[in-house]
């Protein structure tokens, strides 16, 4: 059983067996002695039943388990031991209040587990206790665990240098854009869409260049109030180029305007996005995409950046003629905050490169899909048949050469992990280890508490950002605790995929800037520090990371 | 304190319609852009209910209330974890690709069968509330 399925199965255990007390001591309580009997045992097989799940969330990794052993464990034998010797109304009472603070720790502040929430969680009980029986004593006892669970509570705010990093020298520019962001309308399948665009269209410009060129991108803000930025998702840039606002740059009002410029020496498939308001910027349409080709184009060479925009998926479906044997490739680009599964119908495929890097001894696929994460790019290439190919994105097709019936749903999907060939990992020692563990948890920053996305229990900007030093060799490991999907991105730099949830990668080496952690996974990556600067390292989700999932890479 | 008890019960029960209000705020936001359009009912679920809760229950306790009163005061209090929980879960049991699945559509179902359980109970404690006498306090049975 995986990993998520059991951390479903024992958030409703612990659901059930809080209940249970519950219910059992208010039947108690009002004299339904039977049902209070028989509420009781239930919990209490509950109660016990946790033992088996929570000893096999500690098996895959002790970050599922921590807070479920450290703090619901003692409260949940404190609540067996006192319901089952004393068996009264109170009694039981206080087994459901031991129970239920255990599970509020869980889903309120589950990981790390630190003394303050333990604290917490002992006067939370001290309290409901203390009230249930008029005993004032209880009551003091619940005051002392919450003026300590404050002390511990109080922690400095991390302090984040800032370094400025000027731009290189890159040459003269051999291809100059200029982007206007502006609030517009544009037209989705015949309806008006309220949009806010680069040069009036959505997706923006696309950005081709070849490799050798010099880019030179000069980005104005005609009336996007909260300004904009360029970051190149995926393309790993200079640090002063990278377009984070705050940290690499100021965003771009109204009437101003700011100029990138950067080298194209790496081929790929690429896009880029505003990251200043990033999640309804982003969302309204301010992306587009940016090929570099490694040489001039030889066959049929197609972008499909795919986007929902006001509830309506782009792009809208467009036919081409390709003559049999022409060398066909398929640039997918996901620019919304999901996963979205692609299928390539009527033809053999090669997976040839994911997020703009080539894949090494990639294998002929067929009735196969293949997810691509929320801002992951994977090109499919492919020699054109006699009959006509159709792609199809969440079934729904989006490019074809003729008339194709949609697939099967039920196709398989590519696990990137197990494809291609493997190669020698290019270094084998570490110079720094982090863990991210990815949650939900309360966030008391600013005026309204929020239900945050966090990462090791902290969310924007109270995360403390993770330290190196150029030339180091980062082992980086993401634990996803929580129940959606959290698609990671790093900025400035690829990262090798080593294994997930505990299977080492057995194909092609697989240098990733965007990766989807399910619920329940573990990944271990790795990098090179080799890009200077203050890097953004968020999930790509990026409600999730307006919500507090981003933190940041410093070199010192 | 029975004064406060039955303002801050009738207050939360206010919440609670209020809570309805915003849940179709969210479902009729076009376009729909999922925790966007959910924000106020969030907040109020997640913050304005819960601490109302705590509020009443503070509030029935030092108005000496019936032991049962009390307690009825707290599974509101219960049912909101539970409201959160079904929410997390029903968002959470999606496809690979993100799409909704029956599993999840059932238990966001829950969430609003939930709901109206938890609007009844807020109206008991509020009649209850309005029934304690004004001053003379109740002396609390422990079986």
């Amino acid at each position: 059983m995986s990993t998520a399925s059991v951390l479903v199965i024992d958030l409703l255990i612990a659901v059930l067996a809080a209940a249970g007390w519950l219910a059992g001591g208010a039947a108690a309580a009002t004299g339904h002695r039977r049902a209070a009997l028989g509420l009781g045992l239930a919990a209490l097989v509950a109660t016990l039943a946790r033992a088996v799940t929570v000893v096999a969330l500690a098996r895959a990794g002790w970050w599922f388990a921590a807070e479920k052993v450290v703090i619901a464990g003692p409260l949940s034998l404190a609540a067996i031991v006192v319901a089952v010797a004393r068996r009264t109304p109170a009694a039981l009472l206080f087994a459901g209040y031991a129970t239920t603070a255990g599970l509020l720790v869980t889903v309120l502040h589950g990981y790390p587990v630190t003394p303050g929430v333990a604290l917490l969680a002992v006067a939370g009980v001290a309290v409901a206790t203390g009230i249930t029986r008029r005993s004032r004593p209880t009551l003091v006892v619940a005051a002392l665990a919450l003026v300590a669970a404050t002390g511990f509570a109080i922690r400095p705010a991390p302090t984040v240098h800032h370094h400025s990093y000027s731009a290189a020298e890159v040459g003269t520019p051999t291809k100059r854009f200029t982007l206007t962001a502006a609030t517009t309308t544009v037209e989705v399948d015949g309806h008006d869409v309220a949009a806010w665009a680069f040069n009036g269209q959505v997706p923006g410009p696309a950005l081709v260049a070849t490799v050798g060129d010099v880019l030179e991108v000069t980005l104005r803000n005609q009336d996007i109030g909260q300004g904009v930025t360029l970051h190149w998702h995926g393309y790993d840039v200079p640090n002063a180029m990278d377009g984070v606002p705050g940290v690499t740059q100021a965003a771009v009002l109204p009437g101003q305007e700011f100029v990138y410029r950067f080298r194209a020496d790496r081929p790929g498939t690429y896009w880029y996005h505003t990251h200043e308001a990033s999640d309804e910027g982003v969302r309204m349409g301010l992306y587009g995409t940016l090929v570099v080709h490694p040489a001039p184009v030889t066959g049929l060479d197609v972008t499909v950046p795919v986007h929902t925009l006001s509830g309506r998926p782009l792009p809208t479906f467009s036919q081409a003629s390709a003559v049999a044997g022409t060398p066909v490739r398929l640039r997918l680009i996901n620019t919304d905050n999901t996963t979205h599964r692609y299928a390539l119908a009527e033809t053999a495929f090669l997976v040839a490169a994911i997020d703009g890097r080539d894949l090494q001894g990639p294998t002929p696929l067929s009735r196969t899909a293949v997810l691509v994460p929320a801002g992951g790019r994977y090109d499919l290439t492919f020699t054109a048949p006699a009959g006509p190919v159709g792609l199809f994105v969440d079934g729904r097709p989006v490019w074809a050469t003729g008339h194709v019936a949609a697939p099967p749903s039920g196709w398989p999907a590519l696990d990137p992990l197990i494809y291609g060939t493997p190669a020698p990992a290019p270094w084998s020692g570490y110079d720094k280890s982090f863990t991210l563990v990815l949650d939900r948890g309360l966030d008391l920053h600013g005026l309204l508490p929020r239900y945050a996305h966090t990462v090791n229990g902290a969310a924007d900007p109270d995360i403390p950002p993770e330290i190196v030093h150029l030339g180091d060799r980062v082992k980086f490991t993401i634990v996803n605790r929580s129940a959606v999907v959290h698609p990671w991105h790093l900025h400035g730099h690829h990262v090798l995929v080593l294994s997930r949830n505990g299977k080492p990668s057995t194909g092609s080496p697989l240098w990733l800037d965007s990766f989807d952690v399910r619920p329940g996974d573990v990944w271990e990556v790795t990098f090179l520090a080799d890009n200077p600067g203050m890097w953004a390292n968020h999930c790509h989700n990026l409600s999730h990371a307006a919500a507090g999932m981003m933190l940041h890479l410093m070199y010192e | 304190m029975r004064k406060a008890f039955v303002v801050s019960s009738g207050v939360l029960l206010a919440a609670f319609a209020l809570q309805f209000v915003f849940a179709a705020v969210g479902a009729f936001t076009k376009p729909a852009g999922g925790d966007h359009s959910y924000r106020l009912h969030s907040i109020t679920g997640t913050a304005v209910i819960p601490l109302l809760t705590l509020l009443t229950i503070l509030f029935a306790a030092l108005a000496k209330a019936p032991g049962k009163l009390i307690g009825l005061t707290a599974v509101p209090l219960a049912l909101v974890v539970l409201q959160a929980l079904l929410a997390g879960i029903a968002t959470g049991l999606t496809d690979a690709s993100g799409q909704t699945t029956t599993a999840g559509l059932i238990v966001g179902g829950l969430h609003a069968v939930n709901g109206i359980v938890a609007v009844h109970v807020v109206v008991a404690v509020m009649r209850g509330a309005r029934k304690l006498p004004d001053r003379a306090p109740v002396l609390v049975e422990q079986a």
